[in-house]
């Protein structure tokens, strides 16, 4: 539903993203990835309409999306920006509120489809009970949902997130994504995402989308596009990629940078699995689920030596 | 992993969420015909008593002074029923009243507006500028001779131009908040230095006069004024009407509101161009008694217990303090009258740093 057509974008003199062409698809969970500076927040911006393109267009089903009345947009995509600022003294259910927005005006400001809305919005997100909150009050991990929370309540078949992970712990991270995969398999909604996590992105995305200055070096699915060659081309790291123990999602694995890293006790065995799972094209999803821990260090130290630059 | 989060998506659903409860809190929705708005409950209960308030204080100011007339031949004389009175009340206290009402309402109206673009509660027409423009052009005015028919008109086109100097100074970046704010300090400090000047080379006699109209006085001044800053507020009315709605998006970041569909850009131009437009009305003709722009929302705001200042509540609280303001200024130290513009200051100063105290205790 969202493409780009020779997209240019930037801020200020500096072009970040220069005639780029992409096919976002429709009721999937995509995530982008890319090293820091490499244009994916901007992207995400553009595509949203918070930044206007230099040149070239974001297509919303086709058409233009700088054209569309923006009101219009808000009711067909709604986004997260990275970090927004938290109103003083707002309340949950009145911030979540906010995001019924695109369907009110000034003399009609609340309808039954705006609680039901907004209702649905909490439950969904889990925050239904903390409605009577303000929103600054709350921790980190609940703020977030309440963000989601009011981009839900915007009733849009396609979301769009930067970074909805920063600055949240690991179980939290967990909880986020795991409500946006929801949204894409219940709700058959288009989720779109900035993921700093390569291996985060590689457990949820449907599709991924691989930049690098500015341009896409790869798009598809994780399981078919993440290896260690791509990796390496944009991230400019060396990796082992092996199998997700528990999703089988491919599993990026930085390579040994300093042999003092590496456990002693498991560098020492035989060196016969080490030479398979080193080699990225063995390392597929329908194998077995991983090796053992000492299996991957022993993976991580053989890859070492071969690779040194 | 995916455990816990199962747990709880049942548990939402076992809670039972029904379909349409969700209220926003403290808030409740009028209806008429088509038209539906969110009214703080509190924002109501708030409004009454300033209300009830404005009418006694109006009815004292109206009262206190010499002669004294008792509150009910007041009340008789403004019914109409006809008191050796009328004359004291009606022609003489009565415009004065009405005009400290109705610009009050108008700094508070300005105040919220201006706060709520800065985000920044001491912002208000005498930090972005307007105040010191219509003071250079009142004091150039009434330091070389015009007639003083002049005075007024020549004060609102200054506050017009330095607004629209603030304004496109800041507006370069979207008027971000900050810049807003420097861009007017900046501004109100060239024109202040511009206005000692002009003072200070003027003739002594001049020079007070100017001196006294930038501190601000209802003294001498009555419906002519009043029509002027009420006509410029009905007018506007339609806009005030959006401004109440629009401001409760103001909190959010521009990449947030551009989310949800709005465009902050144009809409932080139309608050805060709408806001300079009354207070260069309301300096134009009562002086600078701006004090009341910067307390009566904050004041307002806490009463309300709102994340931003009300606007209806606002407004209410700027006519009940500038109402205040010229009845103590009036007798404190009769026959002698001291500026309204000093006594606004003096009492909304203090309750303030009451509310500020109070706040930081409950907090803590």
């Amino acid at each position: 539903m969202l493409s780009t057509r020779d997209l240019v974008a930037g801020y200020d003199e500096r072009t970040v993203l220069d005639g780029l062409d992409l096919e976002l698809p429709a009721d999937a969970f995509t995530v982008i990835v890319g090293p820091n500076a490499c244009g994916k927040s901007t992207l995400l911006r553009t595509l949203a309409r918070l930044l206007v393109p230099r040149r070239g267009a974001v297509l919303l089903d086709g058409k233009a999306i700088q054209e569309l009345p923006t009101r219009e947009v808000a009711r067909r995509l709604a986004v997260l920006p990275q970090s927004p600022l938290v109103p003083e003294g707002v309340t949950v259910a009145d911030l979540v509120g906010r995001g019924r927005q695109p369907y009110q005006r000034w003399w009609r400001q609340w309808s039954e489809e705006d609680s039901s809305a907004v209702d649905r919005a909490m439950a969904l997100a889990d925050v239904a009970g903390l409605a009577d909150r303000p929103v600054d009050t709350l921790s980190g991990g609940q703020r977030q949902r309440v963000w989601i929370a009011m981009t839900l309540a915007q009733d849009t078949e396609a979301l769009l997130l930067d970074e909805p992970t920063t600055f949240l712990d690991l179980a939290h991270q967990v909880e986020v994504l795991d409500l946006l995969h929801r949204l894409r398999v219940e709700r058959g909604r288009t989720v779109v995402a900035v993921l700093h996590d390569l291996n985060q992105a590689a457990r949820y995305a449907d599709h991924l989308v691989a930049m690098r200055a500015g341009a896409v070096v790869a798009a598809g699915p994780p399981r078919e596009i993440l290896t260690a060659d791509l990796v390496r081309e944009v991230f400019g790291l060396d990796c082992v990629v092996v199998p997700c123990p528990v999703t089988g999602a491919p599993l990026v694995v930085p390579a040994l940078t300093s042999p003092t890293l590496a456990d002693p006790a498991a560098r020492t065995p035989e060196p016969a699995p080490a030479g398979a799972a080193a080699a990225p094209e063995a390392s597929s999803p329908t194998g077995s689920t991983g090796g053992t821990p000492a299996g991957g260090a022993t993976a991580l130290a053989g890859s070492y030596p071969s690779e040194g630059h | 992993m995916t455990a816990p989060s199962r747990e709880r998506t049942s548990a939402v659903e076992s809670r039972g969420v029904t379909p349409g409860i969700v209220r926003l809190p403290g808030r409740s929705l009028l209806r008429i015909g088509s038209l539906s708005v969110q009214i703080r409950r509190r924002s109501v209960l708030v409004a009454a008593v300033l209300l009830v308030l404005l009418a006694v204080a109006s009815v004292l100011s109206l009262s206190l002074g010499t002669p004294y007339v008792a509150a009910g031949d007041v009340l008789r004389s403004l019914s109409g029923a006809g008191t050796p009175y009328d004359l004291v009340v009606l022609d003489l206290r009565l415009p004065r009243v009405v005009l400290a009402a109705v610009a009050g309402a108008a700094f508070g109206v300005a105040g919220t507006l201006i706060q709520s673009v800065a985000r920044n509660p001491l912002a208000s027409p005498d930090v972005i500028g307007v105040t010191q423009g219509a003071g250079l052009a009142a004091t150039v005015a009434l330091t070389s001779g015009a007639a003083a028919v002049v005075v007024g008109p020549a004060a609102l086109a200054g506050g017009l131009v330095a607004a629209a100097l603030v304004l496109a100074l800041g507006a370069r970046h979207g008027l971000a908040a900050q810049r807003f704010v420097l861009a007017g300090v900046a501004v109100a400090f060239a024109l202040k230095a511009l206005t000692e000047i002009v003072m200070l080379t003027a003739e002594a006699i001049d020079g007070q006069r100017a001196q006294i109209w930038l501190i601000g006085t209802l003294a001498g001044k009555g419906w002519t004024e009043a029509a002027w800053i009420g006509g410029t507020l009905l007018l506007l009315l339609p806009v005030l009407a959006w401004a109440g709605w629009a401001l409760n998006s103001s909190a959010l970041d521009d990449d947030t509101a551009r989310g949800i569909g709005l465009r902050p850009v144009s809409r932080r131009i139309a608050l805060a161009g709408t806001g300079v437009l009354v207070a260069a009305m309301v300096t134009a003709q009562v002086g600078a008694v701006d004090f009341v722009a910067l307390v009566a929302p904050q004041v307002a705001r806490r009463l309300v217990r709102a994340e931003r200042p009300p606007l209806v509540c606002a407004a209410l609280m700027g006519a009940l303090l500038l109402v205040l303001a010229d009845l103590v200024g009036r007798r404190l130290f009769a026959p002698t009258q001291l500026p309204a513009g000093v006594l606004t200051a003096a009492i909304g100063g203090p309750y303030l740093m009451y509310l500020l105290l109070r706040g930081r205790r409950r907090s803590s």
